[in-house]
């Protein structure tokens, strides 16, 4: 089968769950997990999992360096040079120097800056057809910027996203906020996937929101 | 945007012909302020809000860039564009201007900027307030966090379908326009600055 026909952005080894093996384009997931369920990786590996069709990829990091998400998806297989990934740390770590893969923004409350960011990084990639998009994470920008601002920013990002036709993924801790403000952030995105540890502490996984994916809870141990 | 309902557009330019004719243009459907230097620019917007502004690259006390940046720093929720004898060998938009005009500018370039800045600084505000909508929905709706999945996932799947059809005003296609989506971003970010300092 030529790879090149299949729509949508193949997703299918990443999660123990049947039916999620194609996002179609324009769609935006959240990722919600507590801390030590491991949604950065999940969010890090939906996004390696373009590798083989040459997708582009374009992280937006709040919470770490470029350096060091450059290091962890490059980890779990992505292609790091910069005209397959872009990054925009927005940290403002200080932990990067800015360069062919790296848009520098001062903190996390620029929201323009991260909006002109996000024009440039796109602009640098040298095919920007397919691109997958990570945001790691709604929590801690939620730390520098009111809700409302946040909402009506998220709200902006993913509908750009969607009209470009790329994939987004989000990650959320849910355990940091009020449940209602999870809830309020949902209706942005299309999906979700969720991670939780069970009772008997093995890590579960559910996916909602999309079409023909049922959102049964299935083990995905650790 | 202020109450009433027409658009309230300011001109700034030092040359008095160019400020009449920008005027002439404007007026049968905005209301016009004009200034011819920065300082009065300055005063002229603080007793008046503006909803766009024009500002002359060139004008002598202060430049369009620096002028921007005071009207940035007092919080004055009003989009600007640059008007510029060439074009520009920056980025406009990283320079914090929403668009630009080239001289000499007609009549139709000036009203289509008013129109396209007005509509995304509306549809800034509508999100904010499908935000408040949301919100209340979600205070309301205990069905929303029901942990048992059929139904709530047909709740999930009609609120990202009011969302998707809801009419904000702006075409999700207009914001592959970088300098549109960019403005829009901006428009949020300053109207959360103007409330917080009103």
């Amino acid at each position: 089968m030529a790879d090149r026909d299949v729509d949508g952005y193949p997703v299918g080894d990443v999660l123990p769950v049947e039916g999620f093996e194609t996002v179609p384009e324009g769609t935006n997931l959240l990722v919600a997990g507590p801390a030590m369920t491991g949604k950065r990786s999940v969010v890090l590996d939906l996004l390696a999992a373009g590798r083989g069709r040459g997708d582009r990829t374009l992280i937006i990091t709040t919470d770490a360096s470029a350096n060091r998400i450059r290091d962890q998806f490059e980890a779990v297989g992505g292609r790091v040079s910069p005209s397959y990934l872009q990054t925009i740390d927005a940290s403002g770590s200080g932990g990067s120097a800015g360069g062919e893969g790296v848009q520098l923004v001062s903190s996390p409350s620029d929201l323009t800056g991260i909006g002109i960011a996000f024009t440039k990084a796109v602009d640098r990639m040298d095919d920007a057809d397919r691109v997958r998009l990570g945001f790691l994470s709604l929590s801690t920008l939620l730390q520098y910027v009111d809700r409302e601002r946040a909402f009506a920013f998220f709200h902006v990002l993913t509908r750009r996203a969607s009209a470009a036709g790329y994939f987004g993924a989000f990650a959320i801790d849910p355990s940091t906020h009020e449940e209602q403000l999870v809830n309020v952030m949902t209706s942005v995105f299309d999906g979700m996937v969720e991670l939780r540890e069970s009772a008997s502490g093995v890590r579960e996984v559910r996916v909602r929101g999309l079409s023909g994916v049922a959102s049964a809870w299935h083990e995905f141990p650790l | 945007m202020h109450e009433s309902e027409r658009t309230s557009v300011l001109v700034v330019d030092d040359d008095p012909d160019v400020v009449r004719t920008y005027q002439r243009y404007l007026e049968a459907e905005y209301d016009v302020a004009v200034a011819f230097d920065g300082e009065e620019a300055l005063d002229v917007l603080e007793s008046t809000d503006a909803d766009v502004a024009f500002l002359d690259r060139a004008t002598p006390d202060r430049s369009g860039e620096a002028l921007l940046g005071r009207i940035g720093e007092r919080g004055h929720d009003c989009r600007v564009a640059m008007v510029t004898a060439v074009d520009p060998d920056f980025d406009v938009l990283e320079a914090g201007f929403d668009d630009y005009v080239t001289k000499p500018a007609s009549r139709a370039d000036l009203r289509s900027t008013v129109e396209r800045l007005v509509a995304l600084d509306e549809y800034a505000r509508n999100v904010r307030q499908y935000h408040s909508l949301v919100s209340k929905r979600a205070a309301l709706g205990p069905e929303e966090t029901d942990a048992e999945s059929e139904r709530s996932d047909r709740f999930s799947e009609l609120d990202a379908r009011i969302e998707r059809e809801r009419e904000f005003g702006v075409e999700p296609d207009r914001l592959l326009e970088d300098a549109a989506f960019v403005t829009a971003i901006r428009a949020i970010d300053d109207d959360a600055r103007s409330e917080a300092d009103g």
